[in-house]
């Protein structure tokens, strides 16, 4: 790894770096214009984010704060979790000295935003003896721990056991290569039983019990309620943004999906993510009401995700479906099936509701939440079984009225490229144009941006979709 | 050596499964170490651990699976693709790992796309990934689940007393495949790695009382060997990715070194200790199989697999490991970077290789870097 990113912590540099892009909503266009031709790669993110406005303004303060958070939390006597995007952090939030750091998040922060993307710190992880082959989305920012060059971490707590080996392995390694102690729910091959729910809920207990024993600190139950209020406000927030989109065209822009995931794993619950929801709530009404496409331009074409986004060159594949005209129509990313959101229809009896009546419903509430996070829920058992990845993308491609359907993930998803070929099959089966992404979305060094973009125009051209 | 026990190491069609069948027999295939095959002993079954050799390209396996995906399950689903398999009469599917899993999807698609190479009976056995608490009642469940499916599909009784049957022949089985390793700890080894690694491989695919009778004959044959009093091959300790590769440990030993024991699915894992004779079989047999932590799938439980390795590493004097992974085995890839580490600490000099499954794939390149790591322990 190259000296020099040793010299500069992760963290401090993420703080850092949004703590003056959150700056850069207040300059002036001129101002904006200058910071932008200083920074040529950050600005592969920040001008796109600047011309969104406020939602994305307050999106770049909420890092700001995340991070900031994370950097101070030793000297506040905090301890750090390190732990997986498809993990609801609001546990952590519960106690009063747990601080959460999400790997996969600064992984595609650094993909985003600098040249080199997260390409030393992946390569450090096979260094030290990880396995070249396992998930980008992890290899990026475990590197940077792994070396020392991000805060010093006190424990790992993640849920992919059943899920995602390649996830559950990197942590796993992490934990051992840095000696902390680990935990890791667990999920069986089925959703919906009682049997599968009552584990859900007595493996999460023994999360709590994991995180008290290591962390030490208290579990507070106000905080808890309070977050999960916080939390209802939020899903209802985004269930009328997510019907919205349900619009011909669809007035959301692609890139808010990036926002919502982002926000809802690493601040969940807080009021920052709520003001972030509201401010695009009513960029999304408005447009609604006037009958504009999110796009910025007419609407030609709506394509869904189902799986994941690619961040491998700044915001280049949001872009690219925008000059295109297609819409965005969300990825497995963004989607987390509350009872309420528009898309249960499709799915009954699969999802989660918050339940404040008390703390062991609080508690299984969260445990029904990490159970139905993106992955956790979708990819668990066979594809073609109730509620899991062909019916969840069908419905979501319905419901969402997407024209075509895109693969896009990292060569690293062992679970997901044994079966993406039979699912595949099926969805084109159904009717839905669907076109497979060889790229890394985490490392643009496995196809270049340009490829990616190249069959994507190829894809929509061939099957007359533009 | 036994002519069978060499000939069920390498070979998928079997004389003794021929005539087991011919008999009225019935066959199930499996997937992985964390099955309690005892289920199907007692049912009167034998259970077939169920294996990709012999696979000469992946062009149907190809078309199931993507391309970043480690070529076991490929090569296992290319040989039901091509009907080495057509003699099943089920099959049972087990999560071990994410390319395993989803071979209960390509299996069952390829089933639907070429007749006849789907069992009559196909079932997915849910494994948990950490052996306490509630994952191991989780276990049991699936275990009782299990057997009601076998005895609904195959229309058989399994009741505590065949069960009891079952895991009493097993231990038998345990214990002899203990005094072969014990055997092997000899210096000089009156066994070469190969030859016991035929005895290994076959447990999984013989029915057991044939097997028994041929584990008598091959451990009553090397006691009675005479061996030379010394022996200056090195003594090496295979770990790793699933391995029935008889051809790499035979390449090793080519190369002037003796396998003097293993930890990989096929050899001795989960036979670590008995299973309880006594009390609830299922209780029992779950206790056993899940609470080994035998393999990377469990995750957060890497010092009790390398405290069992150090210790077997100990016990068979092995002075160098070999630690293989297929290629996109994330699990015992990482591993085996752990490994690395903390072996090289204790003193123990190690040979880190990646390769595809099946034999002889990379003759040349493994070769060579096997000779290089002998040069160096000689130095």
């Amino acid at each position: 790894m190259r000296p020099e990113l040793k010299e500069y912590p992760l963290d401090q540099l993420f703080a850092r770096t949004f703590q003056l892009a959150r700056k850069a909503g207040r300059a002036t266009p001129k101002e904006q214009a200058l910071l932008l031709k200083s920074v040529p790669y950050v600005s592969g993110l920040l001008e796109p984010m600047l011309a969104l406005g406020a939602p994305a303004i307050t999106f770049l303060g909420m890092l700001a704060d995340y991070y900031t958070d994370l950097i101070h939390a030793k000297e506040q006597g905090k301890k750090v979790v390190m732990t997986t995007f498809c993990f609801d952090p609001t546990i952590f939030y519960a106690f009063d000295n747990l601080v959460p750091v999400t790997l996969e998040v600064g992984t595609v922060i650094t993909s985003i935003l600098w040249k080199r993307g997260a390409y030393d710190f992946m390569d450090f992880c096979t260094e030290v003896g990880f396995s070249e082959t396992g998930c980008s989305s992890q290899r990026g920012t475990m590197g940077a721990y792994l070396a020392g060059a991000g805060v010093n971490i006190d424990m790992v707590a993640v849920n992919m056991g059943g899920i995602c080996d390649t996830n559950s392995n990197a942590y796993s390694f992490a934990a051992q290569y840095l000696g902390k102690p680990f935990y890791g729910l667990d999920y069986p091959a089925e959703l919906t039983p009682d049997a599968v729910r009552d584990y859900h809920h007595q493996d999460y207990r023994a999360l709590i019990r994991f995180l008290e024993t290591h962390g030490g600190g208290r579990f507070d139950i106000d905080r808890l309620r309070s977050l999960l209020e916080e939390k209802q406000i939020q899903d209802e927030l985004t269930n009328e943004i997510e019907e919205l989109q349900r619009l011909v065209p669809n007035p959301v822009p692609g890139i808010y999906h990036l926002l919502m995931y982002a926000g809802r794993y690493t601040c969940s619950g807080s009021p920052t993510f709520t003001r972030m929801l509201r401010e695009m709530l009513e960029v999304v009404r408005v447009n609604a009401l006037s009958g504009a496409a999110g796009l910025g331009r007419p609407e030609k074409c709506r394509a869904f995700l189902f799986y994941i986004d690619n961040f491998s060159f700044n915001v280049g594949m949001f872009d690219w479906l925008a000059r295109n005209q297609v819409s965005h129509m969300g990825s497995m990313l963004s989607r987390f099936f509350p009872d309420n959101a528009p898309y249960r229809r499709e799915v009954p009896g699969t999802c989660y509701t918050i339940d404040t009546r008390g703390l062991d419903s609080m508690i299984d509430t969260l445990a029904d939440i990490n159970a139905r996070m993106p992955m956790t829920r979708t990819v668990r058992g066979p594809y073609d079984a109730p509620n899991m990845w062909l019916e969840d993308s069908l419905s979501l491609a319905k419901i969402f009225n997407a024209e075509c359907c895109i693969y896009n993930g990292t060569p690293g998803c062992r679970n997901t490229w044994s079966n993406v070929k039979l699912i595949m099959r099926d969805l084109e089966k159904h009717g839905y144009p669907t076109h497979l992404v060889y790229a890394d979305a985490f490392d643009g060094r496995v196809e270049s941006w340009e490829t990616t973009a190249m069959r994507l125009d190829e894809f929509f051209k061939i099957r007359g979709l533009l | 050596m036994t002519a069978l026990l060499s000939q069920a190491a390498q070979s998928i069609d079997l004389e003794p499964l021929r005539a087991f069948k011919a008999a009225g027999g019935r066959l199930v295939g499996y997937t992985c170490t964390f099955l309690p095959v005892e289920v199907f002993h007692a049912a009167g079954l034998v259970p077939v651990r169920l294996r990709g050799i012999g696979a000469e390209s992946l062009n149907i396996a190809d078309a199931y699976y993507g391309p970043f995906v480690c070529t076991f399950p490929k090569a296992l689903l290319q040989q039901v693709g091509t009907h080495h398999y057509a003699f099943l009469d089920g099959a049972v599917i087990t999560g071990g790992c994410d390319g395993m899993r989803r071979l209960n999807e390509c299996w069952r698609k390829l089933g639907a796309d070429i007749p006849g190479v789907l069992p009559p009976w196909f079932h997915y056995f849910d494994v948990p990934h950490k052996p306490e608490g509630v994952a191991l009642s989780w276990y049991q469940d699936q275990v009782r689940k299990l057997i009601d499916a076998v005895q609904n599909a195959f229309g058989v009784r399994i009741d505590e007393e065949a069960l009891g049957r079952a895991i009493r022949q097993q231990n038998r089985v345990r214990q002899k495949l203990w005094d072969l390793a014990e055997l092997r700890c000899r210096r000089p080894a009156p066994i070469s790695g190969s030859e016991a690694f035929e005895a290994l491989i076959a447990r999984n695919v013989l029915p057991p009382d044939r097997y028994l009778d041929e584990l008598d004959r091959l451990l009553a044959t090397v006691q009675n060997r005479a061996v030379p009093s010394s022996d200056r091959r090195r003594r090496l300790f295979v770990t790793g990715s699933i391995c029935d590769d008889l051809a790499l440990v035979q390449q090793i030993e080519a190369a002037g070194a003796v396998v003097v024991g293993e930890s990989v699915c096929y050899g001795l894992r989960n036979t670590c200790a008995l299973v309880d004779e006594s009390g609830d079989p299922v209780a029992a047999l779950s206790a056993h199989y899940l609470s080994g932590s035998v393999c990377p799938r469990m995750f957060g439980y890497y010092a009790e697999r390398r405290a069992t390795i150090t210790e077997r590493i100990r016990q068979t004097g092995a002075q160098g490991v070999v630690l293989q992974n297929i290629r996109f085995c994330d699990l015992h890839g990482s591993e085996n970077g752990l490994l690395e580490r903390d072996l090289e600490q204790l003193g123990v000099p190690t040979l880190r290789i990646e390769k595809e499954y099946g034999a002889l794939t990379e003759t040349g390149r493994l070769r060579m870097r096997i000779e290089a790591f002998l040069e160096q322990l000689e130095a």
